[in-house]
């Protein structure tokens, strides 16, 4: 009896339902694709802020930064964390050796690194030309092209101390700073040409994550590299955490706003639907329905909405919450299955509160409503 | 007579209004809030890059090839050109002065520090911690690493002006064992210079390594009075789009007046090479280019974000205004008894409507407003700036959704038999 009165409800009023399950449906999705959004974004941002580069490096803790050097069995410890640690998203070593350009007579810096790994790391460079593929080739500072003339494709000579090493330009970087004054080759060659095999003076990081698990990196490699100093470039992390914090307030309290107004606009369609059933309810009533059964099929309506309405809307708000991740970070986002639970709590919240005036029907005489006189909620 | 009736129903029920009010004013609120602090987040985040340090810097146009590794730079006093301090003023009068936000000059010196136990290679590194310039036709700026380099941290004090002080790097006063309050001798070339330690800098850069004394200091010490060698200039820009990125030198007349007159990092870079005789400013890309990148992402974000509140808003108005029309069946139906024409019956209830649109709108505006308002100062510090030019969008918004929401029941409604409606049927 039950369920065929609350089947016949149903199919009577389609249009009013319908209109009502469209809002759950969207508000649903739209809550559920933002808070989808909101718990990943921790993340998000901080591999964005990533095209920043380098925020923490390696240096050998005695003597002077610019002499000091460090072994490449350092190296090799940082280069294994990198594989096994996913914070660490880049990491390069660098040899500086100040050497001489015979063809101007000037000096110049010459940085070995892994070419390869540096250039996941300075997204920023411009290049002009193309990245080196040889051991031969290098990648030349622009302030150094221009007071040497070279230009991409062009051989010349490095000296230091006697002997000679010659590099092909593959490209021209134009990056704003230091970069520009140096001449970066893979690091075999600049550790020949200074004859300081298997040494580094340094080595760059690029890891992600908050300050905390920044500073958790950096402390297992303090220990496990007890010769070397280990130290954040504050700019690049002490600035970006404060950044991105802000960042995330911001989205957080905009999504806040975004679910309540959500919750209100399911609890008022509700409420309307209440009032359209006053009629129904005077009607049974009136023939002698218990005010509670009266009551557990109106919340069963409300309940089967929020429900249907719920799981169309989740399903509906992953994607697009994809698409938001993908247009905004260029990456696609994991579910995050606490959305569920969240998402029908609040519909089922709203849905019922909005059915709450309801309660007032075993107050009401049904007569008055029969008789269509001001019974308003 | 029409007037009336809509005062009327507006007066005569207020309390069937107030869901539906709250729900517009509420809506129009979020809306008009998301869409204020998405205008005016662009600009705050670009001010809260500019903790990342200088986005341009100038170095001397005749120079050599600096010998820099790790940002200290290895070259003799005598090698290379140097700036004139006495210029700078001039950087606070040029087009885009106003977003010149700091600038601290540099100039290093190769010292000696000499202590009982030991001798040490280092560098002097002479700059303004917060100093006072004067520019022309304007108040004093006070600028220094205080603005341009804030992440810097010093223990104890720092040096005054052009005093005959310096803050020691912390790997350096670790090395030597200095205290603040020391005094330590430094040679350079020939002479000998007693520095009182005010404090230990800790930079997270060369610095660490390094004396960081007043400008002045340095000059003296140098040989060149009011001289400088890099400076390194905070500027607000605008990312680059693929406009600022073409080469202005191939841009016409008026395409060159447009990049001149938008705050590109490169043609402010421009300006204050023009302001600085023999200066050559570039644009730190590391910083500018990736700040670019990242405020394109959190952009991005934002504006979808707002996107996810607008079609909240909307549905939240759009169901309220067809649920209150639903609501008024039997009143309809006895216009309609009464002998009201059709046409003029979904006049009356749309007027209505929009009324309580555009009230509920105005409302939920300043509403809005004020909230974008609480959100910028909790966030930023600062309060957004309210977007008077948002009302018109806000309520046109709020008018159009409401209409649409609106006109399909409106339609239904005034085709209805008026007879078994009235009966209660």
């Amino acid at each position: 009896m039950f369920w065929r009165i609350f089947g016949r409800e149903l199919r009577a009023s389609r249009a009013r339902l319908a209109l009502a399950l469209l809002v759950v449906v969207s508000g649903a999705a739209v809550v559920s694709a933002l808070v989808n959004l909101q718990l990943d974004i921790d993340g998000k941002l901080e591999r964005t802020f990533r095209v920043f580069g380098a925020n923490v490096l390696v240096t050998p803790k005695n003597g002077a930064a610019s002499q000091a050097l460090m072994p490449v069995s350092a190296w090799d410890e940082i280069a294994a964390r990198a594989r096994s640690d996913n914070r660490i998203v880049g990491a390069a070593p660098y040899l500086y050796v100040v050497a001489r350009i015979p063809a101007a007579s000037a000096d110049a810096i010459v940085a070995g690194t892994d070419l390869n790994r540096v250039r996941e790391m300075s997204s920023w460079w411009k290049l002009d030309g193309r990245w080196p593929s040889a051991a031969a080739e290098a990648l030349v500072g622009a302030d150094v092209a221009r007071k040497l003339s070279i230009t991409p494709g062009r051989r010349f000579t490095v000296d230091y101390g006697g002997k000679q090493q010659a590099f092909t330009a593959a490209g021209i970087i134009t990056a704003g700073g230091p970069e520009d004054n140096q001449i970066f080759t893979g690091l075999a060659p600049a550790q020949q040409l200074a004859g300081l095999d298997g040494r580094i003076s340094l080595a760059q990081l690029s890891v992600a994550g908050s300050a905390t698990q920044i500073r958790q990196v950096m402390n297992n490699l303090s220990a496990a590299l007890p010769d070397a100093n280990v130290r954040p470039i504050p700019e690049f992390t002490t600035a970006e955490a404060q950044l991105a914090e802000k960042i995330r307030m911001l989205v957080g309290a905009t999504v806040t706003l975004i679910l309540a107004l959500t919750v209100l606009g399911v609890l008022a369609s509700m409420a309307a639907l209440a009032t359209e059933r006053r009629h129904d309810v005077g009607v049974m009533k009136a023939i002698g329905g218990p005010t509670p059964r009266i009551i557990r099929l109106f919340l069963a309506e409300v309940g089967a909405l929020a429900l249907a309405g719920t799981i169309v809307g989740c399903l509906l708000g992953y994607p697009l919450s994809s698409w938001i991740s993908e247009r905004a970070f260029g990456s696609g986002v994991a579910m995050q299955w606490e959305v569920v639970p969240l998402v029908t709590a609040l519909m089922f919240g709203a849905a019922l509160a909005g059915a709450l005036p309801l309660r007032l029907l075993g107050r009401i005489r049904p007569a008055v409503i029969l008789r269509g006189e001001g019974w308003s909620l | 007579m029409f007037a009336r009736i809509i005062f009327e129903s507006m007066a005569r029920n207020p309390r069937r209004k107030m869901l539906a009010s709250a729900v517009l004013i509420l809506a129009t609120a979020v809306a008009a809030a998301t869409l204020t602090v998405a205008l005016d987040e662009g600009n705050r985040l670009a001010h809260e890059f500019r903790s990342f340090g200088a986005n341009i810097l100038v170095t001397p146009q005749a120079d050599t090839v600096p010998l820099e590794i790790g940002g200290l730079d290895t070259r003799p006093v005598s090698a290379g050109s140097y700036l004139r301090e006495a210029d700078l003023g001039k950087l606070k009068a040029i087009f885009w002065r106003n977003n010149i936000e700091g600038f601290t000059p540099f100039l290093q010196v190769p010292a000696t520090i000499e202590t009982p136990q030991a001798t040490v290679e280092t560098t002097l590194v002479g700059t303004w911690y917060r100093q006072a310039i004067p520019v022309p036709d304007g108040p004093e700026f006070v600028t220094g690493v205080e603005s341009t380099n804030p992440w810097w941290e010093v223990t104890g004090a720092w040096f005054s002006g052009g005093a005959k002080e310096c803050v020691v790097g912390r790997m350096l006063a670790d090395r030597l064992d200095i205290k603040p309050g020391q005094t330590i001798t430094i040679r350079t070339g020939a002479t000998n210079t007693a520095l009182r330690v005010t404090g230990i800098i800790s930079t997270g850069g060369s610095e660490d390594q390094a004396l960081v004394a007043p400008l002045a200091l340095a000059q003296q010490l140098a040989g060149q009075p009011g001289m400088y060698r890099t400076l390194m200039v905070t500027a607000l820009t605008k990312p680059e789009d693929a406009f600022g990125r073409e080469n202005p030198k191939q841009m016409t007349p008026v395409e060159y007046e447009r990049w001149y007159c938008s705050p590109y990092p490169a043609s402010i870079a421009s300006q204050v090479q023009a302001a600085l005789p023999g200066s050559s400013a570039k644009v730190v890309r590391r910083v500018a280019e990736s700040e670019g990148r990242v405020l394109g992402r959190v952009s991005a974000l934002f504006w979808l974000i707002t996107l996810g509140a607008m079609a909240a808003a909307t549905l939240a108005i759009a169901a309220m205004a067809a649920a209150s029309v639903v609501e008024r069946r039997s009143e309809v139906a006895l216009m309609k008894a009464l002998g009201a024409p059709s046409g003029l019956l979904a006049w009356f209830f749309l007027v209505e409507q929009l009324a309580v649109a555009v009230a509920g709108g105005a409302l939920g505006f300043g509403l809005g407003t004020l909230l974008a308002r609480g959100l910028g100062r909790l966030v930023f510090g600062v309060p957004s700036t309210p977007q008077p030019i948002l009302l018109p969008v806000v309520l046109t918004i709020a008018a159009g959704v409401v209409a649409a929401g609106s006109l399909l029941p409106l339609r239904r409604m005034v085709r209805l038999d008026p007879a078994p409606v009235l009966r209660g049927e």
